[in-house]
């Protein structure tokens, strides 16, 4: 198995390879007979690549350490589905994962249009195969083959990282992945589009799934990432501004944007350029995010030869795509000429430019705090670096405007608005949300703190305070929104409430599940806002003493620290990575009433020295009691179970509206299916006349002459 | 034409800004990126730098690390490419669960904080990255 | 040994699943379906749906009446210009189009521009209708030759 799988990952480049060739050169001279071997040879190295993921598999759950990457990442004891899992733990894995993933889309691509949209077809089998060739080459030339042997067997694997052993993260990473190598269909029928000369929306059309399921596996892969860091990291947040988390988010802003523009394009005809702009760069973003995360370039403190070399290739291919890019829309520029000019200022669509203005300068800023330290190492000689509060003070302020803008956008109408309309729209929304500011300010959310009697400005405070009655209009607009449909639909149709609602959404599927996404948006931008409240009390406790945290809200939690249990390894967790377990309870009682008891832990594992921490959470709907056990003095003593060795420190931390953010990517999530679910019978499109179509002759249009 | 205009004022404002707060949170909250003997290089050429806070990438040196009997953690950490400059650290907040001083590991440290004038470097954030231990030479795999 | 038969037995799997369907002369189609909307088609499909935001967007009260009925005009008068186009893409085809087609789209060009013909969903209503009998949109006629507005073409 290990053997054939290696051997397929050195067959799939030539044959790659070739359904490029063949691809190019099927669409170049129209040839069918060799279009059907570029998608033959697709499907090959779909098979190929399976064979080589198998492969490493295989390695993991039969311990052959004498792989590199085996020996990195696992060791006996390790969980099999964490073995299965090793075939994306580490970046020699990865990118194969990520080529997996790549074939699996460019098979269903290849497979689902087999019938249909043949003019596009072998310029989009040529572009796949081209990008499958590009991580075949990095794979087997770059010093990053998982099939690495050390050249001699170890007894034992180095075992994984224990953080990494967590539910989340081993479907954090093939959510990410799966969102950035879906993106790779809509950017290969772009090129197709450019390259067979029909530009008009027909490839925006085909590819309006692909682009809203790249996006909702993003958004889904950022909010697992989260909620991994929230749990597992143990410091109570759950972004950091991390370069690897900035990564994932850049493609995801760009592909946000790219979802809102192709809208004016197929509804009005216009930009047609900068869609191709920007899907050139949204699937250039998803390169340089896998080569981001996955080259430890930015975050190593100092440069490896060998990451070095993945980085030229990388880089010289992500220059390739951007120059060739640019230069096919060059030449076809005469052909994206738009169809209709804007017609007015208040309208939707210049609604929507704003928003896209708005997402590409979150995106430059994010982009520019990233690549920073190398630029300036590059440039002066010496790293300068950007943290959390470069990114807080950049994208909270545009954020807020952005979030505005998703309140304004669904209340202008397309191509022109009246004032008085927009005035008759936003009067009761805008109330709300000032009457939230203000019912907030009455209750105690103010812009300043007071610390010893003295009151100081918060500008964290004030953004919050902005935040919430920002949102509160915005999620009274879409309410309203909802409101309104379903009253005209149940007036039109004569129909009763509950079945027009849910007419109503079934016939624009798009629009209303893009409202509900916006709602996900609003919700979690107030769980954001909610940190800014976080409450830090760290405190050393003997068993029997408690400790008093006052909560944001006004109530007061106390925690009585009950006892510490020890379990050390025995014959019924023999099997298991762990070595000794400490668990130190805790009863929570709020406000005088006993509520819950809390656990937070110490964990040892074999082949790890140092110990994990596994926080104690108790969520509520509006904060989350947060415990770290921080540190154990005597730890050695805890695990014997010695008197008196008990002593430990804690972190409490009180996180308010934490909640919200995870219902938030709730709302994201749904709002997502809702715009991805198959339609069955065409229903929210109007039916097309069937005979005009039935009658009309197969007409051979030469891709070369298409769209003229 | 005033419909193009007003976009242009539209786009040239939102332009205008986005990068007014990228400038401004650059100049306000960037951070020198140092190695050790970089910040030794640094602090001798000009001595403000030690009220600076400033971020150091170095490495932990194995078996450095005391616990002092106040609760503060101090270890040494030294350049991991020149591995004679070493600086002692004190630290008084959590350590993350992956920080080490084992001898057969290779534990990179990203310490945010100040260099002291009597040469200890203050911590106020320790992150590790132990990155270089997974993907450890045959050699160091064997004498392990 | 094993080894190599496998290897040898992969690669020529390989080779024969690609190059045997081509060497065999079979072939797959590069040519634009029947059933698939040309340009002139989505476009059209595209207006029909604009038409519907409008009376969305009216029904919710975000358009003013004379906007509502102005565009309306204009977007009814759009559907029937890709109408034309449609049938002169169709005509250009080899063989011209079907007697049957060619009624068909006069037919829809007629209602449309009597406004008895749905532009929603393309049904025919009785004269004097003022909502379409399948679908319940409202139906007017579309503007005459449209004073070109620049750039709706």
């Amino acid at each position: 198995m290990n053997v054939l799988g290696e051997l397929a990952l050195w067959i799939a480049l030539p044959v790659a390879l070739l359904g490029a060739i063949l691809g190019f050169v099927a669409g170049h001279r129209q040839r069918g007979d060799l279009q059907l071997g570029a998608e033959r040879s697709v499907y090959a190295v779909f098979g190929l690549t399976i064979l080589a993921s198998a492969g490493i598999i295989s390695n993991f759950l039969y311990d052959r350490f004498e792989y590199t990457y085996t020996y990195s990442y696992s060791n006996r004891e390790l969980a099999t589905w964490y073995k299965i899992a090793g075939l994306w733990s580490g970046q020699r894995g990865s990118l194969l994962f990520w080529l997996l993933f790549l074939m699996l889309f460019a098979s269903i691509a290849v497979w689902t249009n087999r019938r249909k949209n043949r003019e596009f077809m072998p310029y989009v089998v040529g572009t796949l195969s081209t990008i499958a060739s590009f991580f075949l080459v990095v794979l087997l030339f770059a010093d990053v083959n998982p099939y690495l042997k050390l050249g001699f067997t170890p007894p034992n694997g180095a075992g994984l990282n224990p953080q990494l052993q967590s539910y989340w993260m081993t479907i954090h990473p093939p959510m990410l992945y799966m969102g950035f190598t879906s993106f790779t269909v809509p950017f290969a029928f772009a090129i197709a589009a450019l390259l067979s000369g029909r530009l008009d929306s027909r490839w925006i059309n085909i590819t309006r799934r692909w682009i809203l399921l790249s996006w909702f596996f993003l958004a889904i892969g950022i909010v697992l990432g989260m909620r991994w860091a929230y749990e597992e990291l143990g410091w109570g947040g759950y972004w950091f501004w991390d370069p690897v988390e900035n990564a994932s988010m850049l493609p995801w802003l760009a592909a946000t944007a790219f979802l809102h523009s192709i809208q004016i394009q197929e509804s009005r005809g216009m930009l047609k350029v900068w869609n191709m702009a920007l899907v050139l760069f949204t699937f250039t973003l998803t390169i340089f995010a896998t080569f981001l995360t996955r080259s430890g370039l930015i975050e190593s403190v100092h440069s490896f030869a060998q990451e070095l070399k993945i980085a030229y290739i990388f880089l010289a291919f992500m220059s390739f795509i951007v120059g060739s890019g640019i230069v096919l829309i060059m030449w076809r520029l005469p052909k994206l000429k738009s169809e209709n000019q804007i017609e007015s200022f208040l309208s939707r669509e210049s609604a929507f430019m704003f928003n896209n203005l708005i997402l590409l300068g979150i995106l430059f800023a994010v982009l520019w705090g990233t690549l920073f330290p190398l630029i300036s190492e590059g440039v002066t000689g010496t790293k300068i670096t950007v943290g959390p509060p470069f990114f807080n003070r950049v994208n909270i302020p545009i954020g807020l405007i952005l979030l505005a803008l998703t309140g304004i956008g669904p209340v202008i109408a397309w191509r022109r608005a009246s004032k008085q309309n927009i005035k008759k729209n936003f009067t009761l929304p805008v109330g709300i949300g000032l009457g939230v500011m203000a019912a907030l300010f009455a209750v105690g959310v103010r812009p300043f703190e007071e610390a010893e009697g003295v009151r100081v400005f918060s500008q964290s405070h004030a953004y919050a305070l902005a935040t919430f009655g920002i949102a509160s209009f915005v999620m009274s607009v879409i309410v309203i929104e909802f409101f309104k449909g379903t009253r005209a639909r149940a007036r039109i149709e004569n129909e009763p409430w509950p079945i027009a609602f849910l007419h109503l959404i079934e016939r624009n599927r798009r629009r209303w599940g893009g409202y509900v996404v916006h709602a996900g948006i609003v919700v979690m931008f107030a769980g954001w806002a909610g940190s800014s409240f976080n409450v830090n009390i760290r405190q050393t406790l003997q068993v029997g003493e408690s400790a008093v945290i006052p909560s944001p809200l006004g109530h007061d939690y106390k925690l009585t620290y009950e006892g510490m249990s020890t379990t050390a390894a025995t014959a019924a967790n023999a099997n298991s990575n762990l070595a000794f377990q400490l668990v130190a309870l805790l009863r929570v009682e709020k406000d005088g009433k006993v509520q819950d008891n809390l656990t937070t832990e110490k964990r040892g594992y074999i082949a790890q020295d140092q110990p994990t921490t596994e926080v104690g959470i108790d969520s509520s709907f509006l904060e989350d009691l947060y415990v770290i056990l921080s540190d154990v003095p005597n730890m050695r003593g805890a695990v014997q179970n010695e008197p008196g060795a008990q002593t430990a420190t804690f972190t409490f931390l009180v996180n308010p509206l934490v909640g919200w953010v995870w219902y938030g990517g709730l709302f994201i999530a749904i709002g997502g299916l809702i715009g991805l679910w198959p339609t069955l019978t065409g229903a929210g499109e109007p039916a097309r006349t069937p005979t005009v179509a039935a009658a009309r002759p197969r007409r051979p249009v030469p891709a070369g002459a298409a769209g003229d | 034409m005033p419909k193009n205009a007003r976009f242009l004022v539209g786009l040239v404002a939102v332009a205008g800004v986005v990068t007014y707060l990228i400038v401004t949170g650059l100049t306000d909250t960037m951070q020198y990126y140092l190695t050790p003997s970089e910040l030794v290089a640094k602090v001798d050429a000009d001595p403000t730098v030690h009220d600076m806070g400033v971020k150091v990438g170095a490495r932990i040196v194995p078996g450095s690390y005391v616990k002092t009997a106040a609760g503060v953690h101090t270890f040494t950490v030294e350049d991991p490419e020149k591995l004679t400059v070493t600086m002692p650290v004190e630290y008084e907040g959590d350590l993350p669960d992956t920080f080490n001083d084992q001898a057969d590991m290779i534990v990179d440290a990203v310490l945010d904080g100040h260099y002291r004038n009597d040469g200890v470097f203050v911590a106020t954030t320790v992150l590790t990255k132990c990155g270089s231990r997974y993907e450890a030479s045959p050699e160091a795999i064997k004498q392990g | 040994m094993s080894l190599v038969v496998g290897a040898v037995l992969l690669v020529a799997a390989v080779i024969l699943f690609i190059l045997q369907p081509m060497l065999s002369g079979r072939r797959v189609s590069l040519l634009r379906d029947m059933d698939e909307p040309t340009e002139a088609e989505s476009r059209r499909r595209v207006t029909l749906l604009a038409l519907r935001d409008v009376e969305y967007d009216y029904a919710t009260g975000k358009l003013d009446e004379t906007d509502y009925h102005a565009m309306r005009r204009e977007l009814a008068a759009e559907a029937l210009q890709a109408l034309e186009r449609v049938e002169s893409e169709v005509a250009a085809g080899p063989g011209g189009a079907a007697p049957a087609l060619e009624e068909e789209i006069v037919r829809l060009k007629t209602g449309l521009r009597a406004g008895t013909t749905c532009a929603v969903c393309g049904t025919d209503n009785d004269a004097g209708s003022r909502f379409c009998a399948y679908c319940g949109s409202p139906l007017v006629p579309a503007a005459q030759a449209n004073p070109a507005r620049p750039g709706t073409a």
